[in-house]
């Protein structure tokens, strides 16, 4: 086709074709035409521009970069190119590289405002900023902005930002935010006084925003990041608070409003009946300000504590305020609190119940406060882990009022607290059914019923709120990381091949996220909303921080490879028999059972060559992005173990001592390190024997283990961390042949502490490495755990005891218990006992788990299966309903 | 805390989306499931089926049937009306009531009508004090309940002029 046409032409036609094609997804045949007319015109910026646009197109931005330089190379000043450039730049945070282009576009069209700008951030960006300043000043004539002052006080120009920022008060227009930069630099420059009357004015604005609060504790000296404070600066609070709640301020200026303000509060006899009429509904509205009364519940204690939380908490159950417990929990961390504000709400509820009044007042309450108590009583208990009088809470609240939505969603994350998932699963659908317009409802019973692995229920309901058409992909392009869960309740169910593609899926939203920027950098610039863009960027590269959030999912998935890995392993070694049994033939065979569908199900995902390769990627993703992480740096161990990568492995141990030595898997992962170590072999090659000096030369700096054998330690541990026994050091465990050493621990003010710790998963990692270390110690690991006591925890309250073992400890240890220790009886008698603990548990087949037939939730069932029995029956329907109906005409009383 | 705690009382239509709360109110009203008709008819029945909300929560509900006379002529059969415990004696069932009264003059629709249990005084002196009569009793009309016969009660609104 394009014979007929000159050489150069008929390489722009193959750049055209090749642009096309490249849009009609036809990506391969793109690229071999765009490199064709490459060879033909080596020269041709256009060439490399469209070569480059590809790379941009398949978001290979580091090969596009290099293909556009190379355009330039050829024509230095081509505007589209530069432009391309720069962006690109952006995106890859080349920030030297970016402020070059914007230099160049700038030099070459001095004339267009977007190129200054453009330029000024460069700089900013490339924390330059005292010279993004001096761009925008010479620049200064047409513009109406209000970004320098952000900008300069990055640069720590406080003064000069201050200055400027007062010279251009005429020009910002968003004003908010020019009195909040004002405030942080006068805090910045220590002018608190200023920055006081500043934060008052502006909690004149939004009474209702922590941070001024939190600002103006700091200016006045009375800031804490944990809240604690002495009694004399809880005063001080208290009192300001209280003046911060009449803010005279507020009153004033509306009195001005509605025309009734003197100077000297002269008013007349008429205007004063007004005034008091104003006032008596404002202090009917009693809520200026939330935040102004909340707020001293955090440094308040006792009975001032007391005092002012039922201040708070009574007309919010009056109004009828669903997210009360969720406000007040934070609470429940401050030791003391949650035993104050469960005697409290008995009171409340008591006093209800009896009168329908709040204890001293003469006025009824409206119906609707008994069941709020009672809703905020049930969160209590399941905060606390009692479940019976949670659900016997919630229960009653429902029977009062059973067209509250928030009731049956509150009971459902109690049942899944409680251990019974399926029942949870079914609440969250009853509340979801009670509203069929609200997606939150509707996301909240997808999660629950993900949570259940009812994960094909789940989809069918996640899907009545997409768009009509393509359900599932439309599903994926709302990103709001439902694969997430879903992914999890397929690794629970063994289903690795699903899981992987929905952890996959999950990691492409992020990718998705950080491509999505592109579409900013020329739209900020030129929409002049420099602020939010900067913001923007400086997001996105928190964003890495922010996965953080996302590691379960890798962390999970790497899980999975390294069991993969395992199962692969085992696979090969029986592969291995077989090869030499019967022969390649079957081995090939097999290979080629394995269906190779267009891969649904994560099959292919499941084929990888090396999944503990793959693996490796994600951890470093995650060393990258979490470092901090314990969960890291566990899984980094396990890894590097499997593959015999020792001093990775190390490397890996030694952050988990750093970051929490105490840590169950922390101990684990060091006697498991040193008891492999122990086990191999000695050391013949270089390489090895490079090890092996390394870990000699590191052993003794691991205080846990200076000249301990590996035994000692897995006991020293022990003794460190079980619960409520008598101080060391001199302890007997008669059960333990291996105690024959008295030990002194390290660190005995340390040691006192762990001595309150939670013990039962330290208790359980020592079993298991007893039995690592000793496998015919195995019936004193089981001892070991089996005579572990489920502890009360201390605590003043009014009902039932609360005590210390975690469902989801205790199911660990019973899978310990079955599946390493391998000892059935032992995983059966902890069964029994934890159901008794947790007689919600379907896992444990609790008593009144949905697991049982009679439970709770199983009645619910069977309630609306008699209820259906009635559906059929026509005619007979009507004249029950009039008998129905007389029923609640006895009752009402007019 | 003034007196100013007037909870407002309000009422909304009977829709596919809120069906559900019919449902809760009338298994705790009443001791039997309705079957599905019962729903389809209080759907259809438009503005004369309506919840009622005491602030944000749904605490009563009138239900009625339009059923077609002779003639083209259309009367009204309340299926249920009923107002949760806690939330009685704050005149949401007398508002109920009244709305569906209101809406049959407007729609010039001359017959109301229910069924009562003939022991329900509560019940019947309710309904007479809206003009509600007992215009007949029905032997044996319940199956399981004694006594099993029931008043008809209407309320016949005299036609404004057409």
């Amino acid at each position: 086709m394009g014979a007929s046409l000159p050489p150069k032409e008929a390489n722009l036609f193959k750049l055209i074709v090749g642009l096309t094609l490249n849009c009609m997804d036809r990506k391969t045949e793109a690229y071999e035409l765009v490199r064709q007319g490459l060879k033909n015109d080596l020269k041709s910026h256009v060439c490399w521009h469209v070569y480059g646009l590809l790379y941009r197109s398949d978001r290979e931005y580091r090969e596009a970069i290099k293909c556009y330089r190379n355009a330039l190379r050829i024509d230095p000043e081509n505007i589209e190119i530069l432009r391309d450039l720069s962006l690109l730049q952006a995106q890859m945070r080349d920030l030297a590289g970016f402020v070059e282009t914007r230099q160049k576009l700038l030099s070459l069209k001095p004339n267009h405002r977007m190129n200054w700008i453009g330029f000024s951030v460069a700089h900013h960006l490339n924390s330059n900023a005292s010279k993004a300043v001096e761009i925008l000043e010479a620049y200064e004539g047409t513009l109406e902005d209000d970004y320098p002052p952000d900008n300069e006080q990055e640069c720590g120009f406080l003064e000069r930002a201050l200055e400027e920022l007062h010279k251009k008060e005429f020009k910002i227009v968003d004003k908010l935010v020019y009195k909040e930069q004002e405030v942080s630099l006068l805090v910045k420059l220590g002018r608190l006084e200023e920055a006081e009357k500043l934060y008052q004015a502006l909690l004149s604005m939004n009474p209702d925003n922590y941070r001024y609060y939190e600002g103006l504790q700091k200016c006045v000296g009375l800031y804490s990041e944990n809240d604690q404070f002495s009694a004399d600066e809880i005063d001080q609070l208290e009192a300001l608070y209280k003046s911060l709640g009449q803010q005279q301020k507020y009153y004033e200026g509306l009195q001005k409003c509605v025309g009734l303000y003197s100077e000297n509060d002269q008013f007349s006899a008429d205007e004063i009946d007004q005034l008091e009429a104003l006032y008596k509904s404002l202090g009917q509205q009693q809520k200026w300000s939330s935040a102004v009364k909340r707020i001293p519940l955090d440094f308040l204690q006792g009975n001032r504590f007391r005092e002012a939380a039922e201040n708070y908490i009574r007309p919010l159950l009056t109004k009828g305020v669903p997210s009360l417990f969720s406000d007040l929990s934070p609470l429940y961390d401050h030791p003391g609190k949650a035993d104050i504000l469960e005697q409290l709400i008995l009171e409340l509820e008591h006093s209800l119940r009896t009168t329908g009044q709040y204890p001293g007042r003469t006025e009824k309450e409206p119906p609707s406060t008994l069941m709020w108590a009672l809703f905020l009583l049930a969160q209590h208990y399941d905060r606390r882990g009692q479940y019976d009088i949670s659900l016997s809470k919630i229960d009653e609240a429902i029977e009062h009022t059973p067209t509250v939505i928030d009731l049956y969603s509150v009971k459902s994350r109690i049942l899944k607290h409680a251990g019974d998932l399926a029942a949870a699963a079914a609440l969250a659908d009853e509340a979801r059914c009670m509203d069929l317009a609200d997606r939150y409802i509707n996301s909240d019973c997808v999660k629950r019923m993900l949570q259940a692995d009812q994960v094909a229920l789940a989809e069918k309901t996640a899907v009545l709120f997409t768009k009509e058409g393509e359900q599932h992909n439309n599903l994926h392009d709302m990103q709001c990381m439902y694969e997430l869960a879903s992914g999890e309740s397929y690794f629970r169910q063994g289903d690795l091949g699903r899981a992987l593609k929905k952890f996959l899926s999950v990691e492409k939203h992020y990718a998705d996220i950080t491509e999505d920027q592109f579409d900013f950098h020329s739209y900020c610039l030129r929409k002049m909303t420099l602020r939010t863009y900067v913001e923007m960027l400086r997001f996105q590269d928190h964003e890495d921080d922010e996965m953080s959030k996302l590691p379960p999912s890798q962390k999970k998935k790497m899980r999975q490879k390294q069991r993969k890995a395992e199962a692969r392993a085992k696979k090969e070694a029986e592969e291995k028999h077989e090869e030499s049994s019967v022969g390649a033939a079957s081995k090939s065979g097999k290979r080629h059972v394995k269906p190779v569908d267009p891969d649904p199900n994560g099959e292919k995902l499941l084929q990888v060559e090396d999944p503990l390769l793959e693996a490796t990627k994600y951890l470093k993703l995650l060393q990258k992005n979490s470092p901090n992480s314990l969960e890291t740096h566990l899984l980094s161990f396990e890894l590097n173990m499997r593959k015999q990568r020792i001093l990775l492995a190390f490397q890996a141990l030694k952050q988990l001592l750093r970051l929490d030595a105490e840590h169950p898997d922390s101990h684990r992962s060091l006697i498991k390190f040193f008891h492999k170590v122990g086990s191999m072999a000695a050391p013949v090659t270089d390489t090895e024997k490079l090890i092996w000096s390394v870990l000699e030369a590191e052993r003794p700096t691991i205080s846990q283990l200076h000249e301990k054998s590996l035994i000692e330690g897995n006991r020293t541990f022990l003794e460190q961390h079980k619960g409520h026994s008598q101080p060391l050091p001199n302890v007997q465990y008669e059960n333990l042949n291996i105690c024959s050493i008295v030990m002194t621990p390290p660190h005995p003010t340390l040691l006192f502490f762990f001595l309150l710790a939670d013990s039962l998963m330290h208790r359980a990692a020592v079993a298991e490495m007893l039995y690592v270390l000793e496998p015919d110690k195995k019936p004193e690991a089981i001892k070991l755990i089996e005579e572990s006591t489920n502890n009360i925890v201390p605590k003043n309250g009014a009902l039932g005891p609360v005590r210390e073992w975690k469902l989801k400890d205790c199911i660990a240890v019973h899978k310990f218990l079955g599946t390493v220790l391998v000892d059935n009886e032992a995983a059966l008698r902890w069964k029994v006992r934890c159901a008794e603990y947790f007689p919600f548990s379907t896992y444990f087949e609790g008593s009144l788990s949905s697991a049982v037939p009679n439970s709770a939730y199983n009645r619910i069932c069977k309630r609306s299966e008699n209820g259906s029995a009635n559906h059929s029956g026509g005619e007979t329907g009507d004249s029950l309903a009039s008998n129905g109906k007389l029923e609640t005409f006895k009752d009402l009383t007019i | 805390m003034g007196g100013g705690r007037e909870v407002p009382i309000s009422l909304e239509g009977l829709r596919d989306k809120n069906l559900m709360q019919l449902k809760k109110l009338n298994t705790a009203l009443f001791p039997v499931r309705y079957n599905d008709k019962y729903y389809a008819d209080a759907l259809s029945s438009a503005d004369f089926t309506k919840l009622a909300y005491y602030g944000d929560i749904c605490v009563g509900s009138i239900a009625c049937r339009l059923e077609k006379k002779e003639a083209g002529a259309v009367r009204v059969y309340i299926m249920t009306l009923g107002v949760l415990a806690p939330y009685r004696g704050l005149g949401i069932g007398t508002r109920l009531l009244n709305h569906v009264l209101e809406l049959c003059s407007k729609q010039n629709i001359s017959e109301t009508y229910l069924h009562v249990q003939t022991n329900n005084e509560d019940a019947i002196n309710f309904y007479k004090k809206f003009g509600f009569e007992i215009t007949d009793t029905i032997k044996n009309y319940y199956t399981n309940i004694t006594p099993p016969d029931c008043y008809v009660v209407t309320k016949y609104i005299t036609q404004s002029k057409k």
